[in-house]
């Protein structure tokens, strides 16, 4: 009886899962998973040369989604702390790939020699800017909003998907003191231990997909 | 009141490119370096006061509008954009409260949602004046604020504000030019729930909020949203699935591909579909919820006096367990034993089991509270997950099958162990007998009690002790029934020589009981562990051989004392050897088909959209090992398995794993089995099967799941 009473109830606990879970959205638009082989991808770059994550195995690489002129984006370029982790990962021998996932037409989008002089005014100092003008590989890794960063190790796996830091906001003035959960990503993976912190809600600028 | 503000000059984003173009290098620029600090939008601060009084709080509001299209943001911005901080500059002796948020609206930009306001919102701020104040003085509040506007993109804006207010005694004069914004914008406020019963869980790896009308109530929630105080909670793009069980709905809400610890409380605003109140009379369409995230749903079918019955009838049952058997065998011997006594006795031999019983299930609620509120990740069957917890009941169901078989009849050391189960007890040892079967049946309790343990552990204290002396209550029924009713005893057989056989006989579902706890342990410790323990097991054999060989009665002192001395370094060694065989570690199981399970890879998996099986298993649980012996292990069902890709975990419970009793938690279990699936796509909720599986069940939960063409990752 008891045992009857307990499978029913489970059932029904069952059903009703069930049926929250009809997928209404596209199924299986986001593919990444922390802890899971990070999607593979090529993209090419703004001097047009492909890059394919693969060819990246054995090193660290971190993605960063970008929109020049979203001022969520500005706030990390226009204080230089950015650049600044740029400088310091690729001088560890570390792969930066800035990702542009805006439409042609749409903010954040540059014909690619537009882009180049924006770089380097900028002062970037990325492995490369890659163009992904369809939306394809912001999609997979599930980019929601710029800046959002994505850290992969040598073997390929995906560490950490999220926020650059716990300050969402677009001043300035709330760089210092922030937790870069980035930075201590790196560190953490680096000294061969576990991420704690593999996912937060990334803040920004919507990525301005083509609809 | 005077507000200072930029002019509502629109910049198209060309324009800001050329702008960004021209910046200087970077480190050097401010964010605001656009000519309009507040593009598309305007801000200033109004009051619903015209005058102030010392001491008498009075509400102001920054006011935003925004261009048509363009919008400003809740708290919670949602996946895009952000909020708006107020920083306030304010008089000697002025405090302010926290920004008093309307309900937002939903922002959707496929495939992100934010939560915003359109056109014109006002955020209230209480401000208290110090109690003295002097009268006729003008009083100048100042703040900056900030916040983001956006149409496809996204502005930062700013502005530096002030409002004069004049000081008077007496009463507060409202202020007719906006006490009419500020009403409307009360009105969209969130009110307290009262009368309303909110409750929030994660039973099925997403929340749950539930939410129960109060008497009279006849809205209906057809379009109800919820939207989430905080961002990485829960998906907000995701559809709410709403569901409706009499004055109850529920809204099961996805939980965010973000989120990565736990959620303790559910904070944010459920909003009512347009035209409906949440309060009678009035206008009320934003309910504020703050709600405990329980562990497990406390289903609304499972009140405490349901969960008690059940209590109870799953003690009853858990005479009917395999795990019991040995110890039901042992009390029937014992019942057909004092059937020639003193009836009176006999009723108070049968209630003072119970009372063994019911005790002993107690201390196990109070110990496991104790666990709890220590922290400690332990579950229900926590007992036979410590290997040294598993080598001691082998040892003594093999002590008790000895004894049983006639070798610990004479006096020894062991003899009130052997008194358990004899008939010269006195009511302690049928109180201790009580205990005993409870020690051995709390495994079993686990997967019959599923539920109702899962509402024990997330409930107070007192109702979860309720619930184990319930459970102890509903065990010990038959034994006072048949203890009671005398005349069913006098059915029993009389006493007679069968008595020994029958008693010799019952020695071996004991043995089997070792046997099955030697291969327990030596699933915890592997084949080196489990040959430990049955050579301790073959020494304790040899001392008690030893002590039956050399009675005290019939050798001499010297020849006794060599052999209780032999008896005892023997009895040490087995002890010792035991120990050791706690330490061994178990052979790892080399399984290419499941995999060890890690929530974080589960995690990712399910965030990912693949499907996911789960089976929460351990040796010691029997049905777990006829779940997967006759369904998950066939080649029929890891076909299916394999042809539509799904991951097939494996997480053993037979050791304490932390992480596999939080992830059992996260289900409202704190047992084994359960079985979990993830049937993938794009909000990959788990389904829960049940208890007892067949293949059909498995098959079944499989059917939406589509076929994939290659080989699974």
């Amino acid at each position: 009886m008891m045992r009857a009473q307990v499978g029913l109830g489970l059932s029904g606990l069952a059903v009703a899962t069930c049926l929250a879970a009809v997928p209404p959205l596209r199924a299986q638009e986001a593919a990444w998973a922390v802890g899971e082989s990070a999607p593979a991808f090529t993209l090419p770059d703004t001097y047009g040369e492909e890059h394919s994550l693969a060819d990246y195995r054995g090193q660290w690489v971190v993605l960063e989604w970008l929109n020049y002129e979203c001022p969520y984006v500005r706030k990390h370029y226009d204080s230089g702390n950015m650049q600044q982790l740029q400088r310091t990962y690729t001088g560890r021998g570390m792969v930066w790939l800035a990702i542009v996932s805006s439409a042609p037409g749409k903010q954040g989008y540059h014909e690619p020699d537009d882009m180049n002089a924006i770089s380097d005014e900028r002062g970037s100092a990325v492995s490369a800017v890659l163009l992904d003008p369809e939306g394809d590989v912001g999609r997979l890794y599930g980019a929601k909003t710029t800046p959002q960063m994505i850290l992969i190790d040598p073997e390929g796996t995906l560490l950490y998907n999220g926020a650059i830091d716990d300050r969402p906001t677009a001043r300035l003035s709330d760089i210092e003191g922030a937790h870069n959960y980035l930075v201590a990503a790196v560190a953490e993976a680096m000294s061969g231990g576990q991420v704690s912190v593999p996912t937060t809600q990334p803040y920004g600028c919507s990525v301005k997909y083509a609809r | 009141m005077i507000s200072r503000q930029g002019s509502r000059s629109g910049v198209h984003s060309a324009a800001l490119l050329a702008a960004l173009l021209a910046l200087p290098p970077a480190g050097v620029a401010p964010t605001q370096d656009t000519e309009d600090p507040s593009p598309h939008s305007d801000a200033e601060l109004v009051s619903e006061v015209g005058t102030i009084a010392p001491g008498r709080p009075f509400t102001i509001a920054l006011r935003l509008t925004m261009d048509p299209r363009w919008h400003s943001y809740w708290r919670n911005p949602g996946d895009a954009g952000g909020t708006t901080t107020i920083e306030w500059h304010l008089p000697e002796g002025f405090t302010s409260g926290d920004i008093q948020w309307p309900h937002p609206r939903r922002i959707e930009a496929p495939p992100l949602v934010s939560y915003g306001y359109d056109e014109e919102v006002l955020l209230l701020v209480d401000i208290t004046p110090p109690p003295s104040l002097a009268e006729g003085a003008a009083v100048t509040l100042a703040a900056r604020a900030d916040w983001v506007v956006c149409e496809e993109i996204c502005l930062p804006a700013a502005a530096e504000l002030e409002l004069r207010l004049r000081v008077r005694a007496g009463p507060v004069a409202p202020n007719p030019r906006w006490s009419d914004a500020f009403a409307a914008t009360r009105r969209l406020l969130p009110v307290r729930p009262d009368g309303w019963e909110i409750r929030a869980w994660r039973g099925t790896g997403d929340f749950v909020l539930a939410a129960t009308a109060p008497e009279g109530w006849d809205g209906s929630p057809e379009g109800v949203y919820f939207f989430p105080a905080r961002a990485g909670t829960i998906a907000h793009a995701a559809p709410q699935a709403l569901s409706r069980d009499g004055r109850t709905f529920r809204l099961s809400l996805v939980t965010s591909e973000y989120l990565h610890e736990s959620v303790s409380r559910l904070e944010g605003v459920l909003l009512a579909p347009p035209g409906t109140s949440w309060r009678a009379g009035v206008e009320a369409p934003a309910l504020a919820v703050d709600a405990p995230v329980t562990i497990g749903p406390p289903t609304a079918a499972v009140t405490l006096i349901t969960a008690l019955l059940f209590a109870i009838a799953g003690g009853l049952i858990l005479n009917l367990m395999p795990c019991v058997f040995p110890v039901l065998s042992i009390k029937i011997l014992g019942f057909v034993e004092q059937g020639g006594a003193d009836r009176t006795a006999i009723r108070a031999h049968g209630l003072a089991f119970a009372g063994g019983v019911i005790t002993s299930f107690g201390v196990l609620g109070a110990i496991l509270l104790g666990i709890r509120a220590g922290g400690t990740l332990v579950g229900w069957g926590f007992q036979l997950q410590s290997p040294a917890f598993v080598a001691f009941l082998a040892t003594l169901f093999f002590v008790l099958g000895l004894s049983l078989l006639g070798a610990l009849d004479v006096g020894t050391s062991l003899t009130r162990l052997g008194a358990l189960l004899g008939p010269s007890g006195g009511f302690g040892t049928s109180f201790a007998s009580g205990v005993l079967a409870t020690l051995v049946a709390t495994p079993c309790i686990a997967p019959l009690m599923g539920v109702a343990l899962g509402y024990a552990l997330t409930q107070p204290p007192l109702p979860t002790l309720l619930i184990f002396v319930s459970l102890g209550l509903g065990m010990a029924l038959p034994y006072v029934a048949l203890t009671a009713h005398p005349a069913l005893l006098s059915r029993l057989p009389r006493a007679g020589g069968w008595m020994v056989t029958l008693r010799q006989l019952l020695a071996f579902p004991l043995f089997a009981t070792a046997l099955w706890l030697v291969w327990v342990f030596g699933r915890q410790t592997g084949l080196d562990g489990a040959t430990f323990l049955a050579g301790a097991l073959l020494l304790l054999a040899f001392a008690i051989w030893v002590v039956w060989r050399w009675p005290r009665s019939r050798v001499r002192r010297r020849r006794w004392a060599l052999s209780r001395g032999l008896a005892a370094a023997a009895a040490v060694a087995a002890a010792l050897l035991a120990l050791r065989g706690t330490a061994s570690q178990p052979t790892p199981v080399v399984d290419d088909t499941w995999q060890p399970f890690s929530s974080a890879h589960v995690a990712g998996l399910r965030a990912s959209g693949r499907p996911v099986f789960i089976d929460f298993t351990a040796a010691w649980c029997l049905t777990c090992k006829v779940n997967e012996r006759v369904v998950l292990a066939t080649d029929e069902i890891e076909q299916a398995f394999r042809q539509r890709g799904v991951t097939l975990f494996k997480a053993d419970w037979t050791r304490q794993d932390p992480e596999i009793t939080r992830a059992l938690e996260s289900f409202g279990r704190s047992g084994v089995p359960l079985y979990v699936l993830y049937p993938g796509g794009r909000y990959n909720t788990a389904v829960v099967l049940p208890v007892i599986l067949t293949k059909d069940i498995v098959l079944d939960a499989l059917e939406g799941i589509t076929m994939t063409k290659g080989t699974p990752p």
